[in-house]
């Protein structure tokens, strides 16, 4: 059996068998603690219905910066799914993740534009800076890096997105600076 | 209506498919994909056929190919063996471990591309057919994981499923045996987990494990068996007889 990439939960019951509160841990520490609750309100957002799935799972990704486990079972059960079905939509889309992300998203363009105007020196950059690759999170949780196909402004290759702002044009020597700009800032 | 397959007049209705007209009139199409049980996934093409219609010959998929108007068929031309000799070293790339694709390879000759790399241990061709075998009995235990090149089949989080009640239909449907089960006298590992067994009352043959008959009889709402088939046919018949003895 393969080992799980996934999070992990130490959750402790409540009567109904159904989770109190749950510590989530991810790569030996400790992220978050969730309360059913706040599935609760993320669930009652909406009917109960299947064709509302990939919008509970898009507020829980901006609100846990992922889809955390107890999440997607409490909505299948929400919407009588299978849990099977609810993880095969999560793993299929892009913008879902079933690990956690950064606290802040770094999405390095690499369409054509901004291949040619040298979208993998700035992931090279990255990578000095954070010791992080594509798809991958600093050990903080402080930054992810994603690596995304055009992003319409091709005019200002070689672009880079931070938390949905843009940079464009950026150049090696800045990066450290925009970084250490966001570590000093709140979570937006 | 008559259609022609390979100079054999054949009778079918309208809207028939036509893998299986060609099936009940003896002709045999290799196929992966296809499950009579389970229709409509018309993915591994294998089933290509030559259809000529008025001055037109197309290559067609016959498990989903629904037969309109007449027309004849070649199941085994050359144009049909050269491309199904393609795809089946397409899939023998993606599936390099499946002995039925190295069967059909053979039969077909394949060719070998030298530019194909070959994925390393694997038997799935990602059909679907265990997909929509476990949803279509209700358990939904498996489904298609990820997307694009990274796409697999498993259970959520790749850990044995609460929804899996080791029935082994998966197993059962899979053209290319690439799901794994092993048996042994009193209980059965599949998906990672392990079920027990429920043994014949009379016989001792397993019936089934014991999650796939609390699920039929939760189904059904008819108690669940410990005879195994042929031992409820015996009983059965043996009740006959003394009712008829009477
Ligand atoms: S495991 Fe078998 S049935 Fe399932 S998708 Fe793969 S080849 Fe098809
Ligand atoms: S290629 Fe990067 S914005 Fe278009
Ligand atoms: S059997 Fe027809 S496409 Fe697979």
């Amino acid at each position: 059996m393969r080992p799980t990439p996934y999070p992990f939960s130490r959750w402790s019951p409540a009567d109904n068998n159904k989770f109190a509160s749950a510590e989530i841990y991810f790569e030996g520490r400790m992220l978050m603690e969730i309360m059913p609750q706040e599935f609760s309100s993320l669930l009652e957002a909406y009917p109960k219905d299947r064709r509302y799935a990939l919008a509970v799972m898009q507020d829980m990704q901006r609100q846990y910066n992922y889809v955390p486990r107890e999440g997607l079972e409490a909505l299948a059960e929400y919407i009588s799914r299978p849990v099977a079905e609810l993880f095969s939509m999560a793993t299929f889309y892009k913008s879902l993740s079933l690990k956690p992300k950064g606290v802040h998203i770094i999405k390095v363009c690499n369409g054509a534009a901004c291949h040619i105007r040298g979208a993998v020196n700035l992931v090279g950059g990255i990578k000095r800076i954070f010791g992080i690759a594509p798809g991958e999170t600093t050990e903080d949780g402080m930054f992810s890096m994603e690596l995304v196909n055009c992003m319409g402004s091709c005019a200002l290759a070689p672009v880079m997105t931070v938390d949905g702002k843009y940079y464009g044009q950026v150049k090696i020597e800045s990066l450290s600076a925009i970084f250490e700009a966001l570590r000093n800032e709140a979570k937006p | 209506m008559i259609i022609e397959i390979d100079g054999k007049a054949c009778t079918c209705s309208p809207g028939e498919y036509l893998l299986n007209i060609a099936s009940r009139n003896g002709f045999s199409i290799p196929t992966l994909c296809h499950h009579d049980g389970l229709p409509g996934q018309g993915c591994c093409r294998v089933c290509i056929v030559e259809v000529s219609l008025r001055d037109r010959k197309d290559i067609v998929t016959a498990c989903i190919y629904p037969v309109e108007q007449e027309c004849s068929v070649f199941t085994d031309s050359d144009r049909v063996k050269r491309q199904r000799g393609m795809i089946l070293a397409l899939l023998r790339a993606s599936a390099p471990e499946s002995e039925e694709i190295s069967r059909l390879c053979k039969m077909y000759d394949a060719p070998l591309y030298e530019r194909l790399t070959q994925k390393a241990n694997e038997k799935c061709i990602l059909c679907g057919l265990c997909v929509s075998a476990c949803e279509t009995l209700g358990a939904s235990a498996i489904s298609s994981v990820n997307r694009g090149v990274e796409k697999t089949v498993s259970t959520p989080y790749d850990e044995p499923a609460a929804d899996c009640i080791g029935c082994a239909s998966c197993a059962a449907v899979c053209p290319t045996g690439a799901i794994s089960v092993e048996e042994n006298n009193s209980s059965r590992a599949i998906w990672n987990r392990k079920f027990t067994l429920q043994l014949c009352r009379h016989c001792g043959k397993p019936v089934g494990t014991l999650d796939e008959l609390a699920f039929a009889a939760r189904k059904t709402g008819v108690a669940q068996t410990t005879l195994c088939e042929e031992c409820r046919r015996k009983a059965i018949a043996d009740e006959m007889i003394t009712a008829y003895e009477r």
